[in-house]
């Protein structure tokens, strides 16, 4: 072991941080700049960056605090990933780096940017407050310090995964949603939400799952699985996302969203006929009056060009659809088993 | 802004019980949380192992009585005895509490909450959430201060107390992101700002911002301080980052281990072996390496915490943070290899002289969890009585502030004040005379307090370290800070608070060089053991011209006598 670490210290070497800065009260628009410091392998990127603040410049602005991957302060885009300084090995980085030797760092996207690399946390508060991110106790606040509630270990492993959330914002800032609608209830909230709703203490369950259910809520999210990727705590974030489209589907129906909907009609035709019945997907989804407003001027010019999707009694269902089904409905009785089995590893 | 019945300055888990409490009390009251960081960032997070609770769900002989012996025996008897009856009579009640209003907790499997053992502790009375007690704890205390609607001032930072004679006019901060200095004009504040062990810097596990600005601000207002030369050293420290692993780890089972494969522990408490008192564990590592029995490496002599034999899915269900931390910052899975570690300056064990309802002398101003001094701890504090002592006393100061607040009328804070306090933050932008780089300061300030203000304290290194002090605190006049705009100026941000630490760090040695005895974890080579003709005794300090006035006060004793502490 003291070999490796003497190792370690002999290797030395240049790195350029890219940097990109921006203080509104002095700058028009946002520019980078490059330092270039020699440190040692084995170095995080925030003790490179709290280098560069100490001894080069001390206008460079960051936040930072535990220094230990717990308090969430230094998330911000390394190389094109928002991930944790404090956590990040400046050489893991290099080996990542487009240009030899450059490490970029950026603030974290989709939140008001506010210095440097400083961002507004506050809307992502807004989101948790708008979300009721907090257990509302089954026992009446006067009641409180008497007795424990019993909870099974299983009970436990539902939320556990959950509560590693340090708030980071990574997820928020890497969501392909959040990019296109600020408004969108983001991928830290829909977990925190989660958390609570599985939490056998919590009795809101209900109002919450109503409020995701809205626009801007759980059916918005595209699956695209970027905030499970980025998640610096390894937490199955879409799991918790899917966790709340099974429970808002089994509790409220599908009357709530198109996105219910198309699920369901999805299933509906998988089961029956191992396939897509794609002439009636809008009308199920959408409803036949939307359908007749928005898709006829296509219809009309998919029939001209002979690219209609036959007719649903023309659907024949697949060869082997028996086994297929057989598998399927085995799949779908498993899918609210495995999210708690996920989440609780 | 208008007057406030409460303002509550740091937003960790005392400051947002505090919150709490009061709302509960009153629910009327005009109440504000100020915090240089979002309040989930708070350094509670950090706490990993758990809260002591004398819960017996784990041993089912466990008692209130045999928590307050174990406390105040831990204590090395400084602890005031009525204190400590508080605490820990207070502890089972506020646990349920927490698990009542959503905390997750490990069970077992009978679902109630598990217990592990924890050093000093004669019962396995801890009770966690995995590795990240802490982090669930304060998570759950801000999402529920977020349902009950209380109001949040996120990245303000304190910068003094409005003082007018005796009593307090309320707290003046600047907002971070704007750069404005602004009045929060109040009826009573409430200091929660935690700790000071910061100070130690590159040799101390706590987050940058424990700069102990609770402690400095009400010293500089004529608040005394007290026992602050007490500075608790984790045995368990990583040897490059002084980050730490929890006593949990020892707690699960893990052995210390010198370069020879000896457990050492059996030469320094032969009965509790590797769960002895973290003064005496800390103690024994740097004996060891002292003594040649550590292993060598650029970063510092350093021991072994071997949890090996633990097996792998004990780590990884019980210990997965602090597995993931010795991956990141020293490059050692503790499932494969023995994780480098040596002692760490963890924990203020001093801080503001409260009573045990959080009181200064000052009218209208509290203090609760780490930055103030009940005191509970005394000499040393006991793995898992810090999370507990900052809910316990928290939640009893917000109850005392709400209570007694419409008692006071303040004056008002005088624009001239703010003005005042604003030239003296521009005039470390002006280049004239301010040329000292405060990173470099910090740093020395750190190494300093390490070498010669240490684990092991002599009369001469004492002395060095009040030197050295007092000529950092000379330089510091002609620290510059180069960023001087208004928004987000974390420069300024970092100068302010290395002011503060300067200031205490004045404390920490003088109280450290009067005190000639070594108790707890004050240890003086040249006063090898405990004297308690005439050191059983609290150490308080006054501010006088710029510097420390010491006097002392007495221990509250009750129905434990003095005794010789072993374990």
């Amino acid at each position: 072991m003291s070999d490796s670490t003497i190792q370690h210290h002999e290797e030395r070497r240049d790195v350029t941080f890219r940097v990109h800065r921006f203080n509104p009260q002095v700058d028009s628009k946002p520019y980078f700049d490059d330092y270039t410091i020699k440190l040692e392998r084995g170095i995080t990127v925030l003790r490179a960056i709290n280098y560069i603040k100490e001894h080069v410049d001390s206008t460079l602005t960051f936040r930072a605090f535990c220094q230990a991957g717990i308090c969430g302060s230094c998330a911000m885009r390394i190389n094109n990933m928002s991930k944790l300084a404090c956590t990040t090995q400046v050489w893991d980085e290099l080996e990542k780096a487009r240009e030899p030797g450059v490490i970029k760092i950026e603030p974290l996207r989709n939140l008001p940017h506010i210095k440097d690399l400083v961002v507004e946390m506050d809307p992502l508060v807004g989101k948790m407050q708008k979300y009721s991110n907090w257990v509302d106790s089954k026992m009446p606040e006067s009641n409180w310090g008497k007795k424990e509630f019993l909870v099974s270990e299983e009970e436990f492993l539902a939320y556990d995964k959950a509560t590693d959330c340090i708030l980071c914002a990574s997820c928020v800032s890497e969501c392909t949603i959040l990019r296109a609608h600020k408004e969108y209830v983001s991928p830290a909230v829909l977990l925190k939400s989660y958390r609570m709703n599985v939490d056998s203490r919590d009795s809101m369950h209900d109002k919450r799952l109503a409020d995701l259910v809205q626009d801007h809520g759980v059916w918005d999210c595209t699956h695209c699985y970027r905030c499970q990727e980025t998640c610096v705590k390894n937490i199955p974030i879409m799991d918790a996302i899917h966790g709340i489209r099974e429970d808002a589907i089994e509790r409220r129906g599908t009357k709530d969203t198109s996105g219910a909907r198309h699920a369901e009609a999805f299933m509906e035709d998988i089961e029956k006929k191992g396939k897509l019945v794609e002439a009636t997907l809008p009308i199920r989804t959408n409803g036949l009056a939307w359908t007749m407003k928005n898709l006829l001027p296509m219809a009309v010019k998919m029939v001209i060009k002979r690219r209609t999707p036959p007719p649903p009694p023309l659907v024949k269902a697949s060869k082997g659809i028996d086994a297929l089904r057989k598998e399927f409905r085995e799949m779908t009785s498993h899918v609210g088993k495995d999210h708690e089995k996920k989440s609780g590893e | 802004m208008k007057l406030f019945d409460i303002v509550i300055v740091g937003g960790g888990g005392a400051g947002l019980y505090a919150a709490m409490e009061a709302m509960k009390t009153n629910p009327g009251l005009n109440i504000a949380v100020i915090s240089k960081i979002y309040p989930n960032r708070s350094h509670t997070s950090a706490a990993q192992g758990g809260a002591n609770a004398a819960l017996a769900n784990k041993a089912k002989d466990d008692t209130v009585e045999m928590h307050i012996f174990d406390t105040i025996k831990g204590s090395d008897y400084l602890a005031d005895q009525d204190a400590v009856e508080v605490l820990c009579s207070e502890a089972p009640k506020i646990i349920r509490e927490l698990d009542n209003m959503g905390t997750p907790w490990s069970r077992m499997d009978d679902k109630t909450i598990a217990q592990r053992p924890f050093g000093g502790a004669g019962r396995p009375r801890c009770c966690y959430c995995a590795d990240k007690t802490g982090h669930t704890i304060l998570q759950t205390l801000y999402e529920q201060c977020l349902r009950k609607g209380v109001i949040f001032f996120n990245e303000y930072f304190a910068l003094d107390l409005s003082v007018d004679g005796s009593s307090s006019r309320g707290l003046i901060a600047m907002n971070i992101k704007t750069g404005k200095i602004e009045a929060f004009p109040a009826k009573t504040v409430i200091f929660a700002t935690g700790g000071y062990a910061k100070m130690y810097w590159n040799r101390s596990s706590n987050a940058a911002g424990n700069t102990g600005d609770g402690q400095a601000i009400t010293y500089r207002a004529g608040i005394p301080l007290k026992d602050m030369e007490f500075v608790q050293f984790h045995p368990t420290g990583l040897r490059k980052s002084g980050l730490l692993v929890t006593e949990g780890a020892r707690g699960e089972g893990g052995y210390l281990t010198n370069a020879l494969g000896e457990r050492f522990m059996k030469r320094y408490a032969p009965e509790k072996m590797e769960l002895g008192p973290r003064d005496l564990v800390s103690r024994s590592l740097e004996t060891e390496i002292l003594e040649g029995r550590g292993f060598d490496s650029p970063a510092g002599s350093f021991l072994h915490l071997d949890l090996r034999h633990l097996g792998a899915d004990l780590i990884k269900s019980r210990l997965p943070q602090i597995r993931e931390m010795c991956m990141y910052f020293e490059g050692v899975d503790p499932i494969d290899e023995p994780v480098p570690v040596r002692p760490t300056a963890h924990y203020s064990m001093g801080g503001i002289d409260t009573d045990n309802f959080g009181r200064t002398v000052m009218q209208g101003v509290y203090a609760a969890g780490e930055c103030g001094c009940v005191s509970v701890h005394g000499a040393n504090r006991l793995g898992g009585n810090s999370l507990l002592d900052i809910l316990v006393f928290g939640r009893i100061a917000g109850r005392a502030a709400a209570e007694e607040c419409q008692k006071f009328n303040p004056s008002a804070i005088s624009e001239a004040e703010l003005t005042e306090k604003e030239q003296e933050l521009r005039s470390f932008m002006r280049p004239q005379g301010h040329y000292e780089r405060y990173g470099a300061l910090r740093e020395e300030l750190g190494h300093t307090l390490g070498m010669n203000v240490g684990i092991f304290r002599e009369a001469s290194k004492i002395r060095q370290g009040i030197a050295d002090i007092e000529s950092l605190k000379e330089r510091f006049q002609h620290v510059r800070v180069f960023d001087t705009g208004d928004i987000y100026n974390t420069n300024l941000t970092q100068v302010l608070e290395l002011k503060n630490m300067l200031d205490l760090a004045e404390t920490v040695a003088a109280g450290a060089l009067v005190r000639e005895e070594s108790r707890g974890s004050h240890t003086r080579t040249d006063f090898p053991t405990r004297d308690d003709e005439k050191w059983h005794k609290h150490t308080v300090y006054t501010i006088e011209g710029k510097h420390p006035k010491l006097g002392y006060k007495p221990v509250t004793m009750g129905r434990y006598e003095l005794q010789e502490r072993t374990y």
